[in-house]
């Protein structure tokens, strides 16, 4: 069953396409990451997804009904986002059992949830005394008061350190598998993401450029690819391009990523030490098919930019 | 899997608005100075309506002045509610927080206004009433349709000022420019006010307090009981409204506050992006 089906989602600001033409699909029990850099459209995404924003055009159905001010809807659905904000001079215990009054579960529930986030010892403390883990780790608990089958969350790790963010994200797989809650995440942290994703979105300039299991993902894009590292990446690949087998390569401060013709890998590992020998770079390490979802992100925008 | 009953997300998204709007120690320090406003103005003004002498003018002059001590203290409150509060939550998320609650957009607007409306007018009139019965029950209990009349012509100004700031800050996202504008539309009308006397005596005409008081019928009540106590003597106004005209004229001003209302409810319901 698709918990979130979206077609054709457009939003403008101004003269500014925030979100053009989206399609998005999430099936029930996946943990799905929409990733993407900066302004590249996620938090928008999300917030028509939510109801807080209204598609200029296209349409999207979460549990197969329009979010917009639904409130039926909102009793299956956890909300966590990038900056949580809650009244803050009442005391963290005393407002989720005010939360689980407002969806009518018991409110020894909201014990239970601090709990579960680990901030049973701040039940007394005042919101606004909170750090910014803390606070994160609260809008967790605040979203799984009702036993949502779907938690939605925007950048939530994108504030904090990362031993907060990696005791987040193990929150997130224990409730994946404990629960069967479904996520969906944005982020451009991409390496926390593959943690925890079964799937990925890909969103660039509003579109959506690549999307599916990350298995498939690796098979579409990554397949094939070289990875070499070294110290001198734009000088060796200048001269990787010159051999004809080569179809494509890629290179950043650390590395360059190279695609060449079916059966002419055993090739490139002979002629790249040759190469390397002649500019005077430094080879690292050569691996086949390792990319990781930075560099799948890399080159499905590649792929996408080239068509 | 939490069993889920029938939840009380506007009694409790009220309560959590009241909870942050009358936290410590604004409530009390409201209500010391409602107190203030109201006791020691009244038995300031009392002893000046004694220049009128039916007693509905009476009655309408020391419930004048109860209210014109502590009105200001009111117009304060709501100005700090909707747009420090409302304002603040829009700017900071609390109210996206409100919206993954199971509530729809109206009840989360009501339960928001009430808390800073409401509970403010309750307080308001609580201590007024409170102050009537303690310091003139013999004059004003007799005449309550007139008690009655002074109140709503008196609180719709307020109330305007409220329904304009409460549209800017739900357009703009944000309170300060809504404070801004509140502030500037409440000395605005003192100003207009005396404008208005000035234009009246000069022209012998009283259509700019006609106009005045469509927004702020409290001016048309004011003449329907005499006008101002002795300055009406020395400039006279030319303009006596009937009972009915100022009911007329209290009647169309809280049309114009129901219609900023209701606008502001469309806005929060079927436009507002967040």
């Amino acid at each position: 069953m698709s918990l979130i089906v979206a077609e054709g989602l457009s939003k403008r600001y101004g003269r500014v396409v925030a979100v053009d033409n989206l399609n998005l699909s999430l099936e029930e029990g996946s943990v799905t990451g929409l990733i993407g850099p900066n302004g590249a459209g996620k938090t928008t995404t999300i917030k028509m997804i939510l109801g807080l924003l209204k598609p200029d055009k296209g349409w999207v159905k979460v549990f197969g009904q329009d979010p917009w001010d639904n409130t039926a809807i909102r009793s299956m659905v956890g909300v966590v986002y990038e900056k949580a904000f809650f009244p803050a001079h009442q005391k963290t215990l005393e407002y989720l059992r005010r939360v689980c009054r407002i969806f009518g579960v018991s409110e020894s529930r909201a014990m239970e949830v601090l709990e579960m986030v680990d901030l049973q010892e701040a039940s007394d403390r005042e919101i606004r005394a909170l750090s910014a883990g803390m606070l994160q780790k609260f809008a967790i608990a605040h979203a799984l008061v009702h036993s949502p089958k779907l938690i939605v969350a925007d950048e939530m790790t994108a504030n904090l350190d990362p031993q907060a963010r990696s005791e987040l994200l193990e929150i997130v797989l224990q409730l994946h598998k404990d629960e069967n809650v479904a996520f969906l995440l944005s982020s451009h942290i991409l390496p926390e993401l593959s943690m925890v994703c079964d799937s990925v979105a890909i969103i660039n300039r509003g579109k959506v450029w690549a999307f599916g299991k990350l298995t498939e993902l690796y098979e579409k894009y990554a397949v094939g690819i070289i990875r070499i590292s070294t110290d001198r990446s734009y000088e060796l690949e200048a001269e990787i391009k010159k051999l004809n087998y080569v179809k494509e390569s890629d290179s950043d401060i650390r590395g360059i990523s190279v695609r060449v013709v079916e059966g002419k890998e055993d090739e490139l590992y002979e002629d790249v030490p040759r190469l390397a020998k002649k500019i005077k770079a430094k080879i690292l390490g050569i691996e086949t098919g390792s990319a990781s979802l930075q560099e799948l992100y890399r080159l499905a925008i590649t792929a996408k930019e080239r068509k | 899997m939490t069993n889920m009953g029938k939840g009380k997300p506007f009694l409790e998204v009220l309560a959590s608005a009241i909870h942050e709007d009358f936290r410590f120690p604004f409530l009390e320090l409201f209500a010391f100075f409602y107190a203030l406003g109201t006791f020691v103005f009244a038995s300031f003004t009392v002893g000046l309506s004694s220049q009128i002498t039916t007693n509905e003018a009476i009655a309408y002059s020391v419930t004048n002045s109860l209210i014109s001590g502590s009105l200001i203290v009111f117009i304060l409150l709501i100005l700090k509610n909707v747009a420090y509060g409302l304002g603040n939550d829009l700017e900071k998320g609390i109210i996206q927080t409100y919206f993954s609650y199971p509530l729809r957009r109206r009840g989360i607007l009501t339960a928001k206004l009430l808390s800073a409306i409401g509970v403010s007018l309750l307080l308001f009139l609580g201590i007024q009433i409170s102050a009537l019965y303690i310091l003139a029950p013999d004059i004003v209990f007799p005449h309550l349709g007139t008690v009655i009349l002074t109140y709503a012509a008196s609180l719709s100004y307020p109330l305007l000022i409220s329904a304009i700031m409460l549209l800017l800050t739900l357009k703009l996202r944000r309170g300060g420019i809504g404070l801004v504008v509140g502030i500037v539309l409440y000395v605005a009308m003192n100003i207009a006010s005396g404008i208005a006397f000035f234009v009246a005596v000069s022209t012998k005409s009283p259509l700019a307090f006609q106009i005045l008081s469509v927004i702020s019928p409290t001016y048309a009540l004011q003449y329907h009981y005499g006008g101002l106590s002795g300055i009406s003597d020395i400039f006279s106004v030319p303009w006596i409204p009937t009972l009915s005209e100022t009911l007329l004229y209290t009647g169309a001003s809280y049309g114009i506050v129901a219609s900023l209302f209701i606008l502001a409810y469309v806005y929060f319901s079927r436009r507002l992006n967040l």
